[in-house]
């Protein structure tokens, strides 16, 4: 029929239509099959995935490797004590894997086994690196617990054993045990020094060289930071000056976390007494911390700040070392930052600055710190703003009468008189003192008259007349 | 819920269950809901038949009945979705990522060694954080976007067919459809094209033993046919000269609201040889010598006259002598029987009845739609005409914008959803063929028409430009949304498709306003 063949000829001038029907059907099902598998295939995946957390928590690679075996702690503790080799390593293994689960890990019940002497002992085959490295990670597990749990650790006759492997061959066992001296250190003072007294600094330092890996950097550092940690009392002094050059070193890589560990060092080492932050003073690491304290790093940058803001509480002349570095001028961006906690700290090391001598408050001046720190006094968080009272306090103190007078022509008064309103007691007490310290230098220059007007017209006077009921 | 097996997951969970089925009110969603029924009846399944025209009648619906619901399936035209992992993530372990908050905080004094290394936790968190700015992004333009998948007329009688149950009616139904998404143009050209192909495979199958001598059908048995048909609304039903002047597209390419553009009509007439006596027939009663060759002869004609898409590629079904239909007249007539604006009786008869007049037993009521589209054709191109030639259509900047008054003609006709859109399609493209200024014609319009006096409101419906090349995304929905927001204006987001709206007439402008600086 005439129709039927234009109808079939034109039929093929159209996409798909050239090809026979039955092919085409053909490629249809076979890609609707196609997908309908590859959907198939992947929610199976999905489900294996569930099944295998819910038996076994955090396969690792190597276990997946060998049979995955459950113990239980009775089998753990038989393997542990005896022997065998081969059950001794699976014993520990998977003690190991209980202690590195997310979730719970079952520390105190680890330590009732009574087994940490053993694996203390573990420590010291050095004919079974796989054993050292277990029995490493799992006490490293257990002494980052409680004060208890690295108590139980350190009695178990860890440190000497863990100092040793320093110099292990093998990197990854020394690795490790700079993560378990490092959680043992942390504990406090006592057990950071009888680390120190035990000669832990200098294989600790050797550790450190150019083609040290990063990660292996990281852990170094980080475990000296805990050497440098805590006071009452502080590290001692030997051991300071032995870590400071490679500290400062440090500092100058490229990772960031590295620094940042550094530079927390450090602000250990600064929070204390003027001897000790003269010691950091003498490396000359002044000027890197400024220079760290201007990174957009947060991480970075708090403890550079931190750092500083301790070097200012010490002399005038250690002060003069950190306005020569430059801090004046990083600091008043740090005073208009986002987060509070940076606020507060900048004001706070501006506050010290100001408690110096006349010249020092005139280089504030100079540098330009008076405006952002009444921005802050106005606008800034509440605990920065007391920070900011002390250093306005403190520059009326310590201040020329051409200094007070500056202060007072940057628009301190109203934020500082706003202040008042505030519920805290001592900082009302501040601003009290600061406010008669103006008023003794505008009577040195007769201003007195003047100095009510503006108090008066800024509300000052209803707000220290409403403090008397 | 996803369904990748419609078989399996869908079709087998419900045969042995009550079901209730919600409807929504478009063409599509009536033939997919015909071919339900149909296989409903062939396997028995007691069903509820809820025709819902928006979002608050399926709640409420779903409400009513949500005792007795287990499974919820709205017929309504599937969009494009994104792949099921970008958006889902099957609960992982929850880690904690107390990394961030304590960024710029003193260092752990103890730390434990996990089992993972800790470049590895650092890399899954940064993928994990990569992983959802990407979800962020594909929600964002999947949410930014409406746009049509396959028809689920198409999806129904593909699930009829898996299961072997598929019948020439069913796939009738496909066909009208597909049309019904075609002639709204929620499509491309190219989807269109592809599925009919696809349809076009279903046809022979069902359909060849026309071809056969030996074994040819009766005359009333019902056939389908595919033509290469020319892209005149119902003008089979009626005359060509009618369905000349009342089809947007030889209305706007011919510009017949102007005097120029009539006479074009006649010189396009002249051209092809066919007298205008014979023209204004009804079109069964032209001459037999005239209607040979017809479509070839006006293919030839339209294409000197810049009309070069006169013809398209559908579907026509015989059954009996007398009764032929185009795909596209049944979309016509059920399209106007389902917004019929007098009411007869409850609010779903038009529903019902626009859904009976698609079965071949009830002609009566396709008639009587027939006879209601055409009304509704000449409205639109009246509606048209003076929207061109008084100038109603201006530019707001990012769209143009053209509001009815009331007390226009058939102005009530258009407070219906679909017609409404049907008519701002028309407009928009015969504006772009009126206007001269390019830039207008690259411009996405928004219709306003009073919705109902009484209480103030106002329908509004926002369509893409008219480009060529358009892949008929419709991004109103979304901005609609947010003016309102921004505004505070009374709207109700009602309709299954997100770029049609109701609000208050007193809040139109401002709504309006907000909607010109959002699409800045």
């Amino acid at each position: 029929m005439p129709v039927v063949a234009k109808q079939s000829e034109r039929m093929r001038q159209f996409k798909n239509k050239g090809k026979n029907a039955a092919a085409l059907r053909r490629q249809r099902v076979e890609v609707n099959i196609e997908l309908r598998k590859a959907k198939k295939d992947e929610q199976i995946l999905k489900r294996r995935n569930i099944l295998f957390s819910l038996m076994e928590e955090n396969i690792s690679p190597e276990d997946k490797r060998n049979e995955v075996v459950q113990l239980s702690l009775e089998e753990i503790v038989e393997a542990v004590n005896g022997s065998n080799e081969e059950l001794q390593l699976q014993a520990t293994q998977a003690t190991r894997r209980m202690l590195s689960r997310q979730k719970e890990p079952p520390i105190n019940q680890i330590i009732e086994l009574g087994i940490i002497p053993r694996l203390v002992e573990f420590l010291t085959c050095a004919d079974n690196a796989p054993l050292q490295f277990e029995a490493a990670w799992a006490l490293t597990n257990i002494a980052s617990g409680t004060s208890d749990h690295t108590k139980a650790v350190v009695e178990g006759g860890a440190i000497p054993a863990f100092i040793s492997l320093l110099s292990s061959p093998h990197m990854h066992i020394s690795e490790q045990s700079v993560w378990a001296l490092g959680n043992i250190a942390g504990d406090g003072a006592l057990y950071r020094d009888a680390l120190i007294n035990c000669s832990v600094v200098p294989p600790l330092l050797a550790l450190v060289s150019p083609v040290t890996p990063v990660g292996f950097l990281r852990n170094i550092t980080w475990t000296l930071s805990n050497l440098c940690r805590n006071k009452n009392p502080y590290p001692p002094l030997d051991a300071v000056n032995k870590i400071l050059p490679v500290l400062i070193c440090l500092m100058e890589h490229e990772d960031k976390e590295i620094i940042s560990d550094s530079c927390w060092a450090i602000s250990y080492l600064t929070d204390g007494s003027n001897d000790r932050i003269q010691i950091v003073l003498d490396t000359g690491i002044l000027p890197r911390l400024v220079e760290l304290m201007a990174s957009p790093e947060l991480i970075i940058m708090t403890p550079a700040l931190r750092a500083i803001g301790n070097v200012v509480t010490g002399t005038d002349e250690q002060t003069q070392v950190a306005i020569d570095a430059g801090v004046l001028a990083v600091l008043p961006c740090l005073l208009r930052h986002a987060k509070p906690t940076i606020q507060k700290e900048a004001a706070w090391t501006l506050s010290n600055i100001a408690a110096g001598p006349c010249r020092q408050i005139q280089q504030l001046i100079t540098c330009g710190l008076l405006p952002p720190l009444v921005e802050l006094l106005d606008k800034g968080d509440f605990k920065a703003q007391k920070e900011a009272v002390w250093a306005v306090a403190n520059f009326t103190t310590g201040g020329t009468v051409e200094q007070v007078v500056e202060l007072v022509q940057s628009g301190v008064l109203k934020p500082l008189l706003n202040l008042l309103l505030a519920k805290d007691s001592k900082t009302i007490l501040i601003i009290l003192d600061t406010i008669s310290n103006l008023f003794l230098a505008a009577e040195k220059l007769g201003e007195t008259e003047r100095l009510c007007l503006l108090v008066e017209e800024l509300d000052g006077l209803e707000k220290i007349e409403a403090l008397q009921t | 819920m996803f369904i990748s097996d419609c078989r399996r997951e869908f079709y087998d969970v419900i045969v042995s269950q009550r079901v209730l089925l919600l409807v929504a009110s478009d063409v599509d969603a009536l033939c997919a809901c015909k071919i339900l029924q149909a296989l409903f009846q062939c396997d028995h399944v007691q069903y509820t038949l809820v025709p819902v025209s928006g979002w608050q009648e399926l709640e409420t619906a779903f409400l009513e009945h949500k005792d007795q619901i287990k499974l919820l399936v709205k017929q309504d035209d599937d969009l494009g979705v994104p792949a099921y992992d970008d958006i889902f993530r099957d609960d992982e372990d929850e880690e904690e990522d107390s990394e961030n908050e304590s960024e710029g905080s003193e260092p752990s004094e103890k730390r434990r060694r996990f089992e993972e290394d800790i470049i590895e936790r650092t890399m899954k968190r940064r993928q994990r954080r990569e992983w959802e700015a990407r979800r962020r992004e594909i929600l964002f333009d999947y949410e930014q976007y409406e746009y049509h998948g396959t028809s689920s007329a198409m999806v129904m009688f593909d699930l009829a067919w898996i299961m072997s149950k598929d019948l020439n009616d069913m796939l009738w139904w496909a066909i009208v459809g597909l049309t019904d998404q075609w002639i709204q143009d929620k499509i491309t050209q190219m989807k269109y094209v592809t599925d009919i192909g696809i349809l076009q495979r279903h046809v022979s199958r069902h359909n060849h033993r026309n071809e056969d001598e030996e074994n040819s059908l009766s005359i009333d048995c019902m056939r389908i046919a595919f033509e290469y048909d020319l892209r005149l609304a119902l003008y089979q039903h009626w005359s060509l000269y009618e369905s000349l002047c009342n089809t947007s597209y030889t209305s706007a390419s011919l510009k017949l609201w102007s005097v120029q553009g009539q006479k074009r009509l006649q010189e396009f007439l002249a051209d092809m040889g066919l007298p205008l006596k014979q023209v204004k027939q009804k079109f069964n009663s032209m001459d037999m010598s005239l209607k040979e060759n017809l479509r070839e002869m006006i293919e030839e004609s339209a294409n000197k006259f810049g009309m070069k898409d006169l013809r398209v590629q559908t579907f026509s079904i015989h059954f009996g002598f007398k009764n032929k239909f185009s795909a596209s007249d049944i979309v016509y007539a059920t399209a106007s029987l389902m917004e019929n604006i007098e009411k007869e009786g409850p609010e779903t008869t038009n529903f019902i009845k626009a859904l009976d007049s698609l079965s071949r037993g009830n002609l009566d009521k396709l008639h009587q739609g027939l006879a209601l589209a055409k009304k509704q054709l000449r409205a639109i191109q009246q509606t048209v005409a003076s929207c061109i030639c008084t100038n109603l259509v201006i530019s707001q900047g990012p769209f143009l914008y053209c509001s009815l008054m009331e007390g226009t003609p058939d102005v009530k006709l258009f407070s219906k959803p679909v017609s409404l859109c049907l008519l701002s399609k028309y407009l928009l493209k015969s504006f772009v063929c009126s206007t001269k200024n390019k830039r207008c014609k690259l411009l996405p319009l928004i219709m306003a028409a009073p919705m109902d006096v009484e209480q103030g409101t106002v329908i509004m419906v926002g369509i893409p430009p008219e480009t060529e090349s358009s892949d008929k995304k419709n991004f109103f929905g979304r901005a609609f949304e947010k003016a309102a927001d921004s505004t505070n204006s009374r709207t109700l987001h009602n309709h299954f498709d997100m770029s049609i709206i109701e609000l208050k007439t007193e809040d139109r402008s401002k709504f309006l306003d907000a909607l010109i600086s959002l699409l800045s």
